[in-house]
């Protein structure tokens, strides 16, 4: 599972990102892989910033038809603020219903399952309680083991010195956690930024090669995905 | 017969005034926001079903404001539906820019001065000696203008600082329904005012998702300062939602663009906590921050020549994984450093000059060496001043404005003031004959090793 790792199947994968090295290319490259090796594989995306649109957009420059996915029932999008609005704007945020809607979707199966979760920051800053939003992926991620289901969440660290509640939470929870960062000299040509990949409470040891910050592989964004290399190794330096 | 066949028939024509593909991805449909170096920085322009936010955290200038004239007053010309939400909106749109002339033609007009005076310059660029092996490279430039990134003159009008809109524009446009003003009136202290126009802006949208889409004219919304007083006391949530909803609810709307400026008090991390920017920068599609140095005097005597900074901190890609501006902006530079040297982003700063604000890119003057790199005064002109002087020492005078080398007078026996003060002295008696335009040029302080 995504090329370059290597990770197991049925893990919950947090990625984190920042800014000015957004990680949408990675939940993007690991829905196309996902539907492109399990042909009768399901994916739910429960999306809080993106539209279906530029899923489409993106997934079209890879030769993925996600309408036709979704009409086939094979790919769930669950656009999750229209379901949250009103309980929001009534003044009672809770995230129950929309774990009510998430749940059926979550049926065990023998086909391979992908949810992706995009992203869980917003959900706390647009007005959800520290409490909510961890109840909410806790109860997801245990729907996943259930269903043997890969959850992938993407969580944005806008404080990169100090971690918030809501990350500390989700590194107790999650197997593996991606850590997108950009570059510290700032934005470049030619570099996009780097990829680290730490191991999580859940992991079984010494099964997946993890990739200490200090040798990050870093990757270059273009049009159709994204182009990993070593450090050094980049098409600026050689 | 040739057996090779055109494929496709050309270029897709723009849907409506203003409004052009972008060159990233043909479904995306991007408009100006009537500054063409912002344009620029942008990936060409603002797409619609984009949200654009400024942040401007210094009290005492109102460039954030400025940003969004323009971009109310590139609508106006564009034929767009305007929509602007604030208290005092009446009194704002009265205050906008406008382009120099009523009509096209005065527009043309003045286009072609433009260009003789530039030439003029040319000419007079040419009569400083240059080494050799330069005198074929183009001029330094920090900016782009308006007519190699803009090909249409459609698109993105030129608008002039010292021009104020007709008043006649302004009622025509509130009566025909083009330009509409939206009060916040804050009243009711239980639900924040952006709820209540969350609401507002569905309205406003909603006929628009029923009627044929490719047809009818693009709308802006406009929020020239979110935040302030007007809206009562909003906390980082209210405001966190309203811009995440303003995002998920343009997204559906793929005639409407948003441009929001924040009040200044709430454009800092120290209003938000650590982080703050970044989170605007999350919920929104594009987000950049003017911070003006009027606020601190040693960074105003550094950059004498530059007004603020410029920050970037998201920019929009609506359908593609990599920001159109990401390749296509040149002051940005990503794109041209990207094939060999893998260098990074410039640093871009903004100055709103008498008749226009331009985003650049930054240079500090060189320091040391040859000499350093000036834009000569505007005034440079000697002609109400001196007109003791004959004329052939006036010839000589006025080329050393250009070339810069102190020039004493033996006539008069006396030493000749240093032509900063002859500058000054000019531009206080206000005497200006003949307008000249500013001219790029390197100044030696001392004569030169090489100098035979």
């Amino acid at each position: 599972m995504l090329s370059p790792f290597n990770l197991p199947e049925g893990i919950l994968l947090l990625i984190t990102d920042e800014l000015s090295s957004p990680a949408d290319f990675l939940l993007h490259r690991h829905l196309a892989s996902h539907i492109k090796e399990a042909k009768d594989g399901k994916t739910v995306i429960l999306s809080v910033s993106e539209d279906v649109g530029r899923w489409k957009a993106v997934a079209a420059k890879s030769n993925i038809n996600v309408s036709q996915h979704l009409d086939s029932g094979g790919l769930i999008f669950l656009d999750v603020l229209s379901q949250v609005r009103s309980s929001l704007e009534a003044g009672q945020p809770s995230l129950r219903s929309l774990m009510d809607l998430v749940v059926p979707t979550l049926a065990p199966s023998d086909s391979p399952l992908l949810v992706i979760l995009d992203d869980i920051s917003s959900l706390e800053w647009i007005g959800f309680s520290l409490l909510d939003i961890t109840r909410f992926s806790r109860a997801l991620y245990a729907k996943c083991r259930k269903a043997n289901a890969t959850l992938l969440i993407r969580h944005h660290n806008v404080t990169p010195d100090e971690p918030d509640d809501l990350f500390r939470h989700l590194l107790q929870l999650c197997t593996y956690h991606m850590e997108v960062r950009s570059l510290a000299s700032g934005r470049s040509g030619s570099v996009s930024g780097e990829i680290a990949l730490h191991s999580g409470l859940s992991a079984i040891p010494r099964t997946v090669k993890l990739i200490p910050r200090s040798s990050a592989i870093q990757y270059r964004l273009t049009d159709n995905g994204a182009v990993f290399f070593g450090r050094g190794t980049g098409g600026g330096v050689l | 017969m040739s057996s090779f066949k055109r494929k496709g028939t050309g270029k897709q024509a723009p849907t409506y005034p203003g409004t052009r593909p972008s060159p990233s991805s043909s479904s995306t449909i991007i408009t100006s926001t009537g500054i063409p170096s912002l344009d620029d920085i942008l990936g060409g322009g603002l797409p619609l079903s984009c949200s654009l936010v400024i942040a401007a955290p210094d009290l005492h200038s109102s460039y954030g404001e400025l940003v969004q004239k323009y971009f109310i007053a590139q609508g106006l010309t564009c034929g767009h539906r305007l929509f602007v939400i604030d208290d005092d909106a009446d009194r704002f749109v009265k205050s906008i820019m406008w382009t120099p002339g009523s009509g096209k033609a005065t527009l043309a007009g003045a286009s072609t001065v433009g260009e003789d005076d530039e030439q003029s310059s040319h000419q007079d660029d040419k009569k400083i000696t240059i080494a050799w092996r330069y005198e074929s490279m183009k001029p330094f430039q920090t900016t782009v203008s308006a007519s190699t990134s803009n090909s249409t003159d459609d698109y993105c009008h030129n608008f002039d600082l010292t021009t104020c809109v007709p008043p006649a524009a302004i009622e025509g446009a509130l009566q025909s329904g083009q330009l509409a003003c939206i009060a916040i009136r804050f009243s009711d202290p239980d639900q924040p005012s952006t709820v209540r126009l969350l609401h507002r802006v569905i309205e406003i949208l909603k006929p628009e998702r029923t009627t044929s889409s490719s047809l009818s004219p693009p709308i802006r919304i406009c929020i020239p300062s979110l935040g302030s007083p007007q809206w009562g006391e909003l906390t980082r949530q209210d405001i966190l939602y309203f811009l995440h909803s303003l995002k998920y609810i343009l997204r559906q709307h793929p005639h409407a663009c948003a441009s929001v400026s924040l009040a200044p008090h709430i454009s800092t991390d120290s209003w938000g906590g650590t982080g703050w920017l970044q989170k605007l920068g999350w919920v929104t599609d594009a987000t950049l921050s003017l911070i003006a140095f009027s606020a601190n005097p040693s960074l105003t005597s550094i950059f004498p020549s530059h007004h603020g900074l410029l920050h970037i901190h998201s920019l929009p890609a609506p359908h593609t994984l990599l920001p159109p501006s990401d390749k296509f902006s040149s002051l940005r530079g990503l794109a041209a450093s990207a094939g060999s040297t893998g260098g990074g982003e410039n640093n871009l700063t903004f100055k709103s000059t008498r008749k226009r604000l331009v985003f650049e890119t930054l240079h500090l003057d060189i320091e040391g060496g040859v000499g350093e790199r000036r834009t000569t005064p505007a005034t440079t002109t000697f002609d109400g001043v001196d007109h003791a002087h004959d004329h052939a020492s006036h010839a000589k005078l006025h080329k050393s404005a250009v070339a810069a080398v102190e020039v004493v007078l033996e006539d008069f026996g006396q030493e000749k003031p240093s032509i900063g003060i002859v500058d000054k002295a000019a531009e206080g008696l206000q005497v200006k004959p003949r307008k000249q335009k500013k001219s790029v040029a390197f100044r030696a302080d001392r004569p030169d090793l090489y100098d035979f």
